[in-house]
């Protein structure tokens, strides 16, 4: 069945075309499955920027805790210290709740304080803080690509 | 030429030119024939000319895997049905849906039987494999037969997850986000994943069309291919298992050392092998009609069940995906609910761990548990061992399924089905 006998040793010939065209088979799915995944992988996003301004300082109460929908962060002043915490669950990635004591999440009911550590719950890390600066034209400036620690704070 | 109207009419068209050219064999009148019938057309010659009395009998293997594929044509039918009004972008979903329910005629009913029938293929595919399982029908020669049903296993439940968001309200947005945060905490690939999976940071349009892309082409591609190569090896593997089945249905034979006093196939020969002597072929009776018609039979009553629930069980769809307020508390669907009470304890442990220990001990099972006893009998004495720790696993899932879908309300918090749920705290 077998065309050639099956003990011979391989010629050089052989050798060479095994090796070529082991190597180019393994290259090209290599280059395919790279291709593949780069394709898949978006290069723009068309998502809320995740720099975003926040409204002017005087916007928010002394001691105010504000939910800003579209961002999904809670703005927090204290005195003129103003900090930006993410309402987005550490867990799973539901949108926390607002309770007195600090956040809620509605999901898998992992209880955060007002620090966004956990206090029960599944969650594996706290909330996280964001950084807030000051824009040239007197805004507050969220950056979410930025975690800061919870004691950081821009005062105004 | 005697018998009902519809049987003379089928033979008179059997014998136009258009007729003879249709099918290439008449409707059998002979032993001979039913043997042609079967393998002579294309829709049934999957499917062996004589089958084992024993595969005939219902308590063998319950007709699972068929019901699962029927379920899964049903699907198919019933989805590209849908696919005719259904736009998957985020501004139009919920509105198609809506269309469907209340403006398309009988939309209501294919979006219902395309619901039941997708929760009937999980439940049937579970059982598929249970039945398996308990019949030890893993066991050589079948161990990658095996491997293929595990791959359908989880494409079922990828089919099911990916349509799951399609609908785009409130049950499918949560669901997703739930479910692709659990791909994130994988380890090493996770983060990428679930980029790539939602196609950007959040779920949102490139989440909903790739979802879409998964769900209508290449999810059911993979899995119809899957199939048509799984019912192909139930054939090679030697048909159904059976308790009095030895180990190797053929015998090999060396090549170059053929005996000369039989004659072989050309298929036996490609294979080095021929069908052992002394096989008993008594047991067996003909395909046409006995095994034919029982299959139409089924057929007809899971389309009557699924045809059933649809008309007197409206699929839900709850109000239109909102970002900011997850439902308390947020589900997955049903057959991901164990999975959720897991995760509600650790993220990783439960949503990567234990269903990753899960899915390579079902890849590995027929290549460990390799003795031949009581292969092809339901709960074999001699499996005893192996069937006790699945059925624990499956009472496990089991209980957890009923905890995560019954027992737990608002915040995940323990809640009595037949209690009241205790009035929500309002929260900002």
């Amino acid at each position: 069945m077998n065309p050639t006998p099956p003990n011979d040793p391989p010629s050089r010939r052989d050798f060479f075309e095994l090796t070529l065209g082991w190597l180019a088979a393994t290259f090209a799915t290599a280059a395919s499955t790279v291709a593949a995944v780069k394709f898949l992988t978006p290069n723009a996003l068309y998502e809320p920027s995740l720099r975003f301004k926040a409204g002017r300082p005087g916007d928010y109460a002394d001691g105010s805790v504000t939910f800003l929908d579209d961002e999904r962060v809670f703005i927090v002043r204290r005195g003129n210290a103003f900090q930006c915490l993410s309402a987005i669950c550490t867990h799973l990635g539901c949108t926390v709740n607002r309770t007195g004591q600090g956040y809620h999440c509605p999901c898998h009911g992992t209880m955060f304080n007002n620090e966004g550590q956990v206090l029960g719950g599944p969650a594996p890390r706290p909330l996280e803080w964001f950084l807030v600066t000051l824009s040239k034209d007197n805004r507050l400036l969220v950056d979410k690509t930025e975690r800061v620690a919870a004691d950081k704070c821009l005062v105004v | 030429m005697n018998g009902p109207l519809p049987t003379r009419l089928w033979h008179l068209f059997g014998r136009t030119l258009v007729g003879r050219s249709v099918f290439r064999v008449g409707l059998p009148q002979s032993n001979l024939e039913r043997s042609q019938a079967m393998v002579s057309s294309f829709l049934l010659h999957l499917q062996p000319a004589k089958v084992n009395r024993r595969a005939l009998k219902p308590g063998t293997t319950l007709g699972l895997g068929l019901i699962s594929l029927y379920l899964f044509l049903i699907l198919a039918v019933t989805g590209v049905l849908l696919m005719f009004y259904y736009v998957p972008s985020t501004d139009r979903a919920y509105g198609s849906m809506k269309d469907l329910q209340f403006v398309v005629s009988a939309g209501l009913v294919v979006r219902n039987m395309h619901r039941w029938a997708a929760h009937l293929m999980v439940l049937f595919v579970v059982l598929h494999l249970c039945r398996v399982f308990f019949t030890g029908a893993y066991k050589r020669p079948r161990e990658f037969n095996w491997l293929i049903g595990t791959a359908l296993f989880l494409l079922t439940l990828g089919l099911s997850f990916t349509g799951y968001l399609l609908p785009w309200d409130q049950l499918a947005f949560w669901a997703i986000t739930v479910g692709t945060n659990i791909a994130g905490y994988a380890p090493v690939i996770g983060p990428r994943l679930k980029f790539l999976l939602l196609g950007g940071n959040v779920v949102g349009q490139e989440a909903l069309l790739r979802f879409y892309a998964l769900h209508v082409i290449v999810l059911p591609g993979i899995a119809g291919l899957f199939i048509a190569i799984h019912l192909w090896r139930v054939r090679k593997d030697g048909g159904l298992s059976r308790p009095d089945e030895p180990a190797d249905l053929v015998q090999q034979i060396e090549p170059g050392q053929m005996p000369a006093n039989k004659s072989y196939g050309l298929m036996e020969l490609a294979r080095g092998t021929t069908p052992q002597v002394g096989r008993n072929p008594e047991d067996d009776v003909f395909s046409w009609p006995h095994l034919v018609f029982r299959e139409a039979l089924l057929f007809l009553a899971v389309i009557a069940v699924v045809l059933f629930l649809a008309i007197f069980w409206n699929a839900p769809l709850e109000q239109v995906a909102n970002a900011i307020h997850p439902p308390n508390p947020a589900k997955a669907p049903w057959y991901f609910l164990g999975l959720q009470e897991l995760v509600s304890y650790s993220a990783f442990w439960g949503g990567v761990v234990v269903p990753g220990v899960l899915v390579l001990a079902l890849v590995l099972l027929p290549y460990l548990d390799r003795g031949r006893q009581g292969a092809g009998r339901w709960f074999a004495r001699e499996r005893a061992a192996a069937n006790a720790i699945f059925a624990v696993c499956l009472v496990v899932a089991i209980v957890l399924t009923v905890i995560g879908s019954l027992f737990r309300g608002p915040n995940w918090s323990w809640q009595e089905p037949w209690k009241e749920p205790p009035a929500m705290t309002e929260e900002q």
